[in-house]
């Protein structure tokens, strides 16, 4: 009988091919239709579908609730924009953002994870505050205007090369981008490393007595986090031109708390999914009222009571079903 | 000799004054904070806007014409039949499920959000600057101290004793004491322990909505306020210890002096930093802060 | 003659004021079963928790087959061989029963193979299906812990501490709770994992005791009061003074 975590991941194989399709095919007829506005707000959701993926990662597996994700991904998104504005290279930008996730998760986890539980998120919170502020206050780094005007780059994929200005090319390196970390996030989990991380969520005081040391599990397991919100944050600067300290705010971490939340915590699709789904819903409320994030917050908070699985939580189960029964005619 | 005492005079005194005053209301948020974890074991991140809460509604109340010390009482009374309605509605539901704090926290985060909102919806996202309800200053052993200040300060500490002597020296207070300790040993003792956790709540975010009600005039009553406010609010509590109340008096006053002298030597950007500092260092070095918990003060 | 599996020598430790253990000697033989018994209170999971390395001793030290790791953590003390079980049943309850034991089983590969796909764990993997069959939970092994009975959770307690192949197998009441036919079966159980491991045992139950140690060790406020063989420490005054009262 395959092992419940396997068929879960295999569900997850499902969602991402549909999530794909589904992506190029929006590409296609927003290609056709000569879109632009759509598209971009497709990729955006994509990009801090990242975000949301790595909150994912410590809430979900890790049992870590972070409120100050932002901070990296905010980080990230800075150091490519400046990097970006010296030299306008994709690749370097993603790697700068990649070296930094490692070295920014390394300081912020060697001060976090000496705590757990609300503390734990508390001193998150409090690092994404603390630094947002100095940001916000530092005029190198354009104060409470941001970093302007980072350059439309030229993506070389080898065979090919795509423009930044493009929407749909540029939504498509962007999808592909995130679906790598997905991919990556996926496989670390469902390795022997991984599976420690869901062991510390469902006990960690019984996994010292397996054979490992909690405290540098928690830590790489916050440094691969970080990774993945820098990585993605990269991204930002490349589709919208600028970057400003809310990127760093409270309320980017808080989205992406509630979109894993809507999506399905500790499902990863619930992230990307997730952060489709809020995006849509944001762009729906807002065509009504400017007052979405009351909207947010209200169905945020009876997601919690009502639906604590997500939308994950009612989609993943009925694949689940439909695989084990192809396993089994 | 002269410039020390004219540098404690006019710089040193009147800061220190300004701190105490955001102290006294620092602590009074913190003493809501820490009563509301010690008694429920919940977080709750929707606290600084319970603080707006009260500063919007002392707003809203004294354009309808009631002066200041009616609203002073008025406002946090109000927000006990809120508070008590929140917690029984939407705490109590999530409040017996396995992951409670984590759950608890994410509620709260929501309800947080949906308030902050509904004070844009309703009075815009602009500050607003109440005047202050008692003007002017008086000179004391050649200090000008600001009569606002030193009114709050006054009444932020009798409030704060009074609290304490409730929580430490009544029948009532040993009841909550015993049911943040041992809700079950409690119940089968008698005391009513739903209550007990609604009016905890109810009680601690009206505390909230009194020192917002006292700050408004000082700091202006904006949508994000609460945001801002909350992480002093909170590193006093961990400072202090959650669910003390000597804890979050003396890492009130202690923080809320440190942040106001600090701020006179260097830029108010940075004591934002330093205070997070002291909550890292103290949840590195001593996790359950100065005191410890409410049920065993 | 070679060094005893497992030798604890003069371990200390004081809670506060209350001295939990006081110059606590033992030593557990190869293959052999030993049991620790006393009344409550008389420090017999302080005990284990100072060898486990839950905690540390404030003095004394602990060796395995002579090699001294006094205050390791709970993971090094694993690698050196030394396992427990616990008192309260402290599994991953919301995830697979085949999972509890898998993760115990992982050391076994060689390499380690963090960072390879689980799938590619055939030892682990061969051990848990061993495992699931032999403690009689291989029909169960794709459920959560949290839907097992508690005579089988304890039983899954056993097994995940075996899982690892260890030197010592240290167990905290395996029995607590069962019913009486499931206790029948786990003594069973035990005596046949003596072939394999050096057992050293918290029991409660007396009849369990005496048909299945090798060696009883009998603690009481903190120190030994006796050891020996069951029948001799049966009849020993002492210990029937400290356990009824009077002799």
């Amino acid at each position: 009988m395959p092992d419940a975590l396997t068929v879960a991941a295999r569900a997850n194989h499902v969602l991402v091919g549909v999530l794909i399709l589904a992506g190029l095919a929006f590409a296609a007829i927003g290609a056709a239709q000569n879109d632009t506005f759509y598209l971009r707000l497709a990729t955006e959701a994509l990009i801090f579908g990242g975000l949301a993926l790595s909150v994912d990662i410590l809430l979900g597996y890790t049992g870590l609730l972070s409120l100050g994700q932002a901070l990296y991904f905010g980080l990230g998104a800075y150091l490519s924009a400046l990097v970006l504005k010296a030299v306008p290279s994709f690749w370097l930008a993603l790697a700068a953002g990649l070296g930094a996730g490692v070295v920014l998760g390394l300081v912020g986890g060697i001060i976090a994870i000496r705590v757990r539980g609300v503390y734990f998120a508390l001193i998150t919170f409090g690092l994404a505050q603390v630094v947002a502020k100095v940001v916000y206050n530092t005029r190198s780094l354009g104060a409470s205007d941001g970093l302007l005007g980072v350059p439309i780059i030229n993506i070389d994929l080898g065979l090919a090369s795509v423009s930044s200005a493009s929407p749909a090319g540029f939504f498509l390196v962007v999808l592909a981008v995130i679906i790598a970390l997905y991919a990556v996030s996926a496989y670390i989990l469902d390795t022997p490393f991984g599976r420690l991380l869901i062991a510390l969520r469902a006990n960690d005081r019984r996994v010292p007595f397996l054979g490992y040391r909690t405290a540098s599990l928690r830590l790489s397991s916050f440094v691969f986090a970080a990774v993945i919100a820098t990585v993605s944050g990269t991204l930002y600067p490349m589709l919208r031109g600028f970057v400003s300290p809310e990127l760093l705010f409270f309320s980017t971490s808080g989205n992406a708390v509630i979109t894993v939340l809507l999506g399905g915590v500790g499902t990863l699709m619930g992230a990307l999914y997730g952060s489709v789904l809020l995006t849509v819903l944001r762009s729906l409320i807002g065509t009504w009222t400017e007052h979405h994030l009351m909207i947010i917050g209200l169905l945020f908070m009876g997601a919690v009571i009502f639906l604590p699985n997500g939308l994950m939580g009612l989609v993943r189960p009925a694949v689940e079903r439909l695989l084990m029964r192809k396993a089994r005619p | 000799m002269a410039e020390v005492l004219d540098y404690v005079q006019f710089v040193l005194a009147p800061q220190v004054v300004t701190g105490l005053a955001f102290g006294v209301a620092v602590i009074l948020v913190a003493i809501g904070l820490t009563i509301i974890f010690g008694l429920l074991d919940v977080i709750n991140m929707s606290h600084g806007e319970f603080y707006a809460f009260g500063a919007f509604a002392a707003l809203a109340l004294g354009w309808l014409g009631l002066p200041f010390w009616l609203l002073l009482i008025l406002v946090p009374l109000a927000m006990l039949p809120v508070g008590y309605a929140v917690e029984r509605m939407l705490i109590q539901r999530v409040f017996n499920r396995p992951d409670r704090h984590v759950t608890t926290l994410l509620l709260t985060f929501g309800l947080g959000l949906v308030l902050e909102d509904a004070f844009r919806l309703g009075f815009g996202p602009n500050p607003y600057r109440p005047d202050t309800p008692i003007p002017g200053a008086v000179e004391l052993f050649g200090i000008f101290l600001p009569n606002y200040r030193l009114f709050l300060i006054v009444v932020g500490a009798v409030v704060i004793a009074a609290v304490a002597l409730v929580v430490y020296r009544t029948r009532l207070g040993a009841m909550v004491r015993a049911a943040a300790f041992d809700r079950n040993m409690a119940a089968s003792l008698g005391v009513p322990v739903a209550w007990v956790y609604a009016g905890a709540f109810a009680f601690g975010i009206s505390l909230a909505g009194f020192a917002g009600v006292l700050l408004a005039p000082i700091y202006s009553v904006f949508p994000t306020m609460g945001r801002d406010f909350i992480l002093m609010a909170f590193t006093v509590v961990i400072v202090g210890g959650m669910g003390s109340i000597a804890g979050a008096v003396v890492a009130g006053l202690f923080l809320t002096q440190v942040q106001a002298i600090a701020a006179l030597y260097i830029s108010p950007v940075w004591t934002d930093p330093i205070v997070f500092g002291i909550m890292v260092v103290m949840l590195m070095v001593r996790p359950q802060g100065l005191f410890g918990r409410l049920g065993h003060a | 003659m070679t060094a005893p599996v497992l030798e604890a020598r003069d371990l200390s430790i004081s809670f506060g004021g209350l001295r939990a253990l006081d110059g606590v000697s033992f030593a557990a033989e190869r293959n052999r079963i030993t049991t620790i018994i006393g009344p409550n209170g008389a420090g017999k999971s302080t005990l284990f928790n100072l060898i486990s390395g839950a905690l540390r001793p404030q003095s004394g030290a602990v060796f395995v087959e002579g090699v001294e790791c006094t205050g390791a953590p709970p993971d090094r003390m694993l690698a050196a061989g030394v396992a427990r079980s616990f008192q309260i049943t402290n599994l991953l309850f919301d995830l697979p029963v085949a999972e509890n034991l898998r993760l115990a089983a992982q050391m076994l590969e060689r390499p380690r193979k963090y960072w390879l796909p689980i799938s590619l764990s055939r030892i682990a993997r061969a051990r848990v299906a061993e495992l699931l069959e032999r403690f009689g939970l291989a029909h169960k092994a794709g459920l959560a812990v949290a839907q097992l009975s508690h005579g089988e959770q304890r039983r899954l307690e056993v097994a995940v501490a075996l899982a690892g192949k260890p030197k010592v197998l240290m167990l905290d009441e395996p029995t607590q709770g069962m019913s009486h036919g499931d206790t029948e079966d786990t003594a069973v159980l035990i005596r046949s994992l003596a072939a394999e491991v050096t057992v050293l045992l918290i029991e409660h139950d007396i009849g369990l005791v005496m048909n299945l140690s090798d060696h009883v060790i009998v603690m009481h406020q903190g120190r030994k009061l006796a050891e020996g063989t069951p029948a001799s420490v049966r009849a020993n005054t002492a210990v029937q003074t400290a356990y009824f009262g009077h002799a």
